[in-house]
């Protein structure tokens, strides 16, 4: 299994620069993958993770840099070419279509005549050999997160790579869909001597996982070792490159938080008192019940996390909360009043703030300006009966900008070329302001960086204090354990459990996640 | 006249004015499976409908005419292919330019010198075409009509068999995925353009070189637009958009078998009546979603 010194790894990367316009993206990172290894790629967003996949797949060119596969240099500059290298990847978003059956995914990006039947007892075949069953008939579109993943897996396993790519596979999977990929991806790599490479930000995953992680920090190697020898401590530092502490911050880097007992947080809030309450609320679409009866009540002053893997629904309780879409049952009650959801902008005026998931289609408009971005919910203050008092918004925004820390060269600046930590504190900076009552806050921290994931957590907590109910909607277990005093979990569309953050354990919370009562 | 004989008539006007629709409709279903909403179809029709009668006058032959004709169609095609889906300008802006640019063309090019009249043979089928009624509107037809069943069967097996249609249709669904799985994107829209322009050229030909027998200022008249229509109609299926042709060419016979038959309604009325079918067919069936999710949406590596 240990290849010997003088064999060629099966990949090497020597030097891969990659520049997108001014942002280097890549710069000059060496990485090399031995046959028969799991090999862990760890980064914060942004630190060039995905990039140097990119190059390695052949969907951007290198500016600069070598690649050698076991030992001969290659060009590496077509999505085919890689193929035929061997390199495949088990991508996480883009990849599967929904309208299409599984076999005719699996046949996309193969040539030759279309084979029906051979394609779909070649799946049978490789799903039976690595345990993962899928039907080669059902359409994509009516899989499950889980499903899909799998579905990646054999359509990347078929077509015999040496090299198997796989990009933050975990985020869509339960935890026993997570170990059963990992059990697959041990026995890929030591029974048939493949070379994995697995990128993902959450420390606990690839401590668990790897045999050997190279660490990127803004585009650089930061730190290489042989994971056994390492802790998750000294990645999450090697990460960041600095110290960090091992309650917030290290739950932002995916640590779970240690719990000073001193500063526990009140668990007796009075929970009648609710400033949000969802009441059976359920969306059928295409006929499949995307969110199933959900009951959720959020206090003043606390904050309620609910928790799931990606898929389950949140993204549609969000679009709820964001009235864009109607519930086919259920109400929703801000502060104590129902509200009618098929009216445009009366949950914003009942008092609720929302930080969208997708922050770029929902919760900025990029190439308005940042005071413009600020003062959208505001409009009656800032203007007259006509007429935007531009003075007025400028100052409204001044100060809005001010409170939040928002860092611009100046108001008038487009948002789009703000970075992603101040683009979402102009989202929450708009959100709470005004008499705002319940802040939803849906995967506030994704493709954020340690330092902006920190500080969004401790404006939610700010928001928390000033008796802002607040909904954390998020997939992060650290996250969740962190900042909720409430955990509810969320499972298909349905919520599976609730439980204050005192009793909820990793185990606890992963079988609720599964679907299961803890 | 009867009203078995007034049947047959309406059936086999009917008939005469659905081949072009379907042939046409055959080729925007491509295209827009292929996640391309391909306004310039009219341009296409139009345009090869102009010089099959051009190419008949000069060369004296018909036959040629159809073929020149799906030639113009697929060079209409590769210009709207090549705009659209390699400098990326906004599809509906060119499909636009191309079908007022071909409008004002023919339309300036038809005053500028006489064209003889040309049309090509009917093809009657034995036997089949003394079946009453039905017989001699099925089976007693311009030649080129007969091209439709074959081109019908091989539009639905390249699309739900080839891997040239699998690999559209990912295309009109997703293109990300489909570029990341080594699928080129933008080639396959224009390839499906390109089938598309050869499908509505030849639709395009046989309504003027087949049924006509000559051009006329905007002789098409929309009817691309109607085929827009029958793919929405069909709900992005082949089977459907064909009887939505069906549907739109016999709505349009009936509108000119109604007078002779005695039977008097607003002249314009009846004019608007097929497309007011197609808003009224769109406006009950848009509703189903069933189209494909890129349809209109431009690709570009690199963005998402």
């Amino acid at each position: 299994m240990t290849p010997t010194a003088s064999a060629a790894p099966i990949l090497e990367l020597r030097g891969i620069t990659k520049s997108y316009g001014p942002v280097t993206a890549c710069d000059a990172v060496d990485l090399r993958v031995d046959a028969g290894e799991i090999h862990g790629l760890l980064g914060e967003n942004g630190a060039g993770k995905s990039s140097l996949m990119k190059v390695l797949l052949g969907l951007v060119r290198r500016d600069d840099g070598l690649v050698l596969v076991r030992g001969q240099e290659v060009a590496l500059d077509s999505p085919q070419e890689a193929a035929e290298l061997g390199i495949g990847m088990v991508h996480q978003h883009f990849s599967l279509i929904d309208a299409l059956a599984v076999w005719e995914n699996v046949a996309l990006g193969d040539s030759g005549k279309v084979d029906k039947q051979a394609l779909c007892a070649e799946i049978a075949a490789v799903s039976a050999r690595y345990g993962l069953p899928i039907d080669p008939e059902a359409r994509v579109g009516t899989l499950s997160a889980g499903e899909r993943q799998r579905v990646e897996v054999v359509k990347c396993l078929r077509r015999n790579p040496r090299i198997l790519i796989l990009d933050e596979p975990t985020s869509v999977l339960t935890q026993a869909e997570s170990e059963e990929l990992f059990t697959v991806l041990g026995r890929v790599v030591q029974e048939e001597g493949r070379a994995v490479i697995l990128i993902s930000h959450k420390l606990a995953e690839i401590s668990r996982a790897t045999d050997r992680v190279t660490v990127l920090r803004k585009g650089r190697v930061a730190f290489r070792a042989v994971t056994a020898e390492t802790t998750p401590q000294l990645l999450a530092q090697q990460m960041v490159g600095r110290e960090v502490s091992l309650g917030e911050e290290g739950a932002a880097l995916g640590l779970l938080p240690v719990r000073n007992p001193g500063t526990g947080q009140d668990e007796d809030h009075d929970r009648e008192a609710h400033v949000l309450r969802l009441a059976g609320l359920t969306v059928e679409h295409d006929g499949v019940r995307v969110l199933d009866g959900v009951d959720l009540t959020v206090g003043a002053g606390e904050i309620v996390a609910l928790y799931g893997v990606e898929g389950n629904g949140q993204a549609m309780l969000g679009d709820v909360l964001s009235g864009l879409v109607v519930p086919s049952a259920g109400t929703v009650e801000v502060a104590g009043q129902e509200v009618d959801l098929t009216r445009p902008g009366v949950l914003s005026k009942a008092g609720l703030g929302i930080v969208p998931e997708d922050r770029h289609q929902s919760g900025v408009v990029l190439d308005m300006s940042v005071a413009e971005n600020l003062t959208m919910k505001s409009l009656d203050q800032v203007s007259g009966r006509f007429l935007l008092r531009q003075r007025a918004m400028l100052a409204e925004a001044r100060r809005l900008a001010d409170e939040f820390n928002i860092v611009t060269p100046s108001l008038d600046t487009p948002v789009r070329s703000l970075s992603g930590g101040n683009q979402q504190r102009v989202v929450l900076a708009r959100e709470l302001s005004g008499r705002t009552r319940v802040l939803v806050a849906a995967q506030p921290t994704h493709g954020l960086d340690v330092g902006a994931i920190e500080d969004m957590y401790a404006r939610l907590r700010a928001a928390a204090a000033e008796g802002v109910g607040v909904l954390l909607i998020s997939t992060e277990l650290e996250e969740v354990m962190a900042l909720a005093t409430w955990i509810a979990v969320i499972s298909s569309g349905r919520i599976t459990g609730a439980l204050p953050v005192s009793e909820a354990t990793p185990e606890r919370l992963g079988m609720l996640v599964g679907g299961e009562a803890a | 006249m009867s009203a078995l004989d007034s049947t047959s008539t309406i059936l086999a006007s009917g008939v005469r004015l659905t081949v072009p629709l379907a042939l046409a409709a055959c080729g925007e279903y491509v295209a827009e499976r292929a996640g391309t909403m391909n306004i310039s179809v009219e341009a296409m029709m139009l345009g090869s409908a102009f010089t099959s009668v051009a190419t008949a006058s000069a060369t004296g032959s018909a036959t040629l005419g159809l073929v020149v004709g799906l030639l113009t169609g697929l060079v209409i095609g590769a210009v709207h292919g090549n705009l659209s889906h390699r400098a990326q300008i906004n599809t509906f802006v060119v499909g636009l330019v191309l079908n007022a640019l071909v409008l004002g063309l023919t339309s300036f090019l038809i005053t500028t010198q006489q064209f003889a009249s040309h049309q090509v043979d009917l093809l009657s089928v034995p036997l089949l075409r003394d079946i009453p009624v039905i017989g001699a509107p099925l089976f007693s037809v311009r030649w080129p009509a007969y091209l439709l069943i074959p081109l019908v069967g091989l539009t639905w097996w390249l699309v739900e068999r080839s891997r040239w249609g699998l690999e559209l249709r990912a295309v009109g669904e997703n293109p990300q995925a489909a570029d990341v799985t080594g699928v080129k994107v933008n080639l396959r829209r224009r390839q499906a353009l390109l089938w598309c322009g050869a499908l509505a050229g030849l639709g395009g030909a046989y309504l003027a070189v087949g049924e006509v027998g000559s051009f006329n200022q905007n002789m098409t008249a929309g009817r691309g637009y109607i085929v827009i229509a029958a793919v929405i109609f069909g709900a992005w299926r082949l089977g459907r958009t064909l009887l939505g042709c069906l549907v739109f060419g016999v709505s349009d016979a009936l509108r000119l078998a109604l007078p002779p038959l005695g039977i008097t309604l607003n002249a314009q009325l009846l004019v608007a009546a097929p497309y007011l079918l197609a808003l009224l067919a769109m406006l009950l069936f848009t509703t189903q979603h069933r189209e494909p999710a890129a349809l209109g949406r431009p690709f570009e590596r690199g963005s998402t």
